[in-house]
């Protein structure tokens, strides 16, 4: 495994542990005047890109190449 | 509208909190402020449309502006989503709910929180358990009766061993959050523990130390590493404090 | 956020980065999303949720009692009839409503999954 990939998978771990925690912890504020994103949406986005992550990862590892990085 | 990012205690040092902030960005490259009442502050930034942000890297920006803030100043991280209509609104929310963000920023302040998962072997550790109970898997209470043999007793002696296994489990789980609590015993340290995530994510651990208590941390968990060899422990931070200000700040019409 | 903040790990990279995007596809799939164009369905799933959550610690409840070892035999071949027809009739008001095991764990916000 080249040093990059083991940086790319521990940053890619990284960034799903911070997302788990600024989108499901934290402060909350309600009420009237709070508005709120559509977060059902944002979340469904976010996954997406996720688990695209989670599938170049899955490739690298079973030795598919992927070009451009 | 205007999108609020940590609340945090400002007092005479507001210099170096607005170094900080000239030197960041908000989402969507937008200039960050603080709004303050009391010696309390909420830093924000304008947001043109709430539809605008929803977006990963969004949520990204928005979580590096808490990183940055987070290493230098005690906040507390609000959770991604929520924006307000005016400084004005702000102003009444911090002055409502002043005495619960006091209380919330005396806890973690000059704290940091990791995380520590622990994984194991699903089957593995199945199969362990029910070696190491040396508990005979036929059902006792039920074995007597051999004219009995129904289609309902074999149901109940089926579920009987599945409850068996996963109260095995449990006792195990909880002895593995025993032993972390042993060892994190020496830190004036606050944890917060979920167990059963997945099958094989069996501990989901959330601890706030003092800052200099890091690398102290880190030797703790490469120890309980080496008494349960048969376990895979996963240590990540540090964070800001987002798992130990899990209250909700009202703010209602008058 | 280019900064690693693994601080320490014995798992392999491969096996935690699956499952940890898995656990955040749950955490959402689990999300309660009532909309005017779901409402049935939605409802359906909150109910089944609730029914499926009273019926397990029923179950989980009788096997403890099995398993102290004071039901007579009668006892326990009527709770083993009930249990086993509740879960049947649990498992077709699934398949009507096409709701999974998962679809009935609700992720309750900031007060964590139900089951």
């Amino acid at each position: 495994m080249r040093d990059d990939d083991v940086f790319d998978r521990s940053r890619d771990i990284t960034i799903l542990e911070l997302l788990d925690r600024v989108l499901n912890k934290g402060v909350i504020l309600t009420g009237d005047v709070v508005i709120s994103v559509a977060d059902v949406d944002l979340v469904y986005l976010g996954i997406n890109l996720m688990l695209s992550s989670v599938e170049t990862m899955e490739q690298l590892k079973s030795g598919k190449t992927i070009t451009g990085t | 509208m205007i999108l609020i990012y940590a609340l945090l205690p400002v007092n005479n040092d507001q210099d170096a909190l607005n170094l900080q902030l000239s030197e960041l960005k908000g989402i969507s490259g937008e200039n960050l402020y603080i709004v303050s009442v009391n010696e309390i502050g909420a830093v924000a930034s304008d947001v043109k449309a709430i539809e605008a942000i929803s977006d990963r890297s969004c949520v990204l920006e928005y979580a590096e502006v808490i990183e940055r803030l987070a290493r230098q100043f005690t906040l507390l991280p609000v959770r991604f989503g929520s924006a307000m209509k005016s400084t004005d609104a702000i102003v009444q929310l911090l002055i409502r709910n002043r005495d619960e963000i006091t209380d919330n920023i005396g806890k973690v302040s000059g704290k940091i929180e990791f995380g520590l998962k622990v994984f194991c072997d699903a089957d593995k550790l199945s199969e362990e358990l029910k070696e190491q109970s040396g508990r005979d898997s036929n059902v006792p209470a039920i074995s007597g009766g051999e004219n009995h043999r129904s289609v309902y007793r074999e149901y109940i002696t089926r579920k009987l061993q599945v409850h068996r296994q996963e109260e095995l489990l449990v006792t195990y789980v909880d002895s593995v959050i025993d032993k972390i609590k042993v060892s994190l015993s020496v830190f004036d340290a606050s944890c917060k523990f979920k167990k059963m995530t997945t099958a094989s994510n069996i501990i989901n651990t959330a601890i706030l130390v003092k800052k200099e208590e890091k690398d102290e941390l880190v030797i703790k968990i490469e120890n309980l590493q080496t008494i349960c060899p048969g376990l895979s422990f996963v240590l990540t931070g540090p964070w800001p404090p987002y798992s130990f200000v899990d209250f909700t700040v009202k703010h209602d019409t008058i | 956020m280019s900064e690693n903040k693994i601080l320490f790990n014995t798992a392999s990279l491969d096996t935690l980065s699956v499952e940890l995007g898995n656990q955040a596809q749950q955490t959402e799939e689990s999300k309660l999303k009532l909309t005017p164009a779901n409402a049935d369905s939605g409802l359906a799933k909150l109910v089944l949720t609730l029914v499926e959550l009273i019926r397990k610690l029923v179950e989980k409840q009788a096997m403890r009692r099995v398993d102290g070892g004071t039901l007579s035999e009668e006892e326990i071949e009527r709770l083993g009839e009930t249990l086993m027809k509740l879960e049947m009739k649990m498992e077709e008001l699934k398949k009507h409503f096409n709701l999974t095991d998962r679809d009935l764990n609700i992720n309750l916000g900031p007060l964590g999954d139900l089951m």
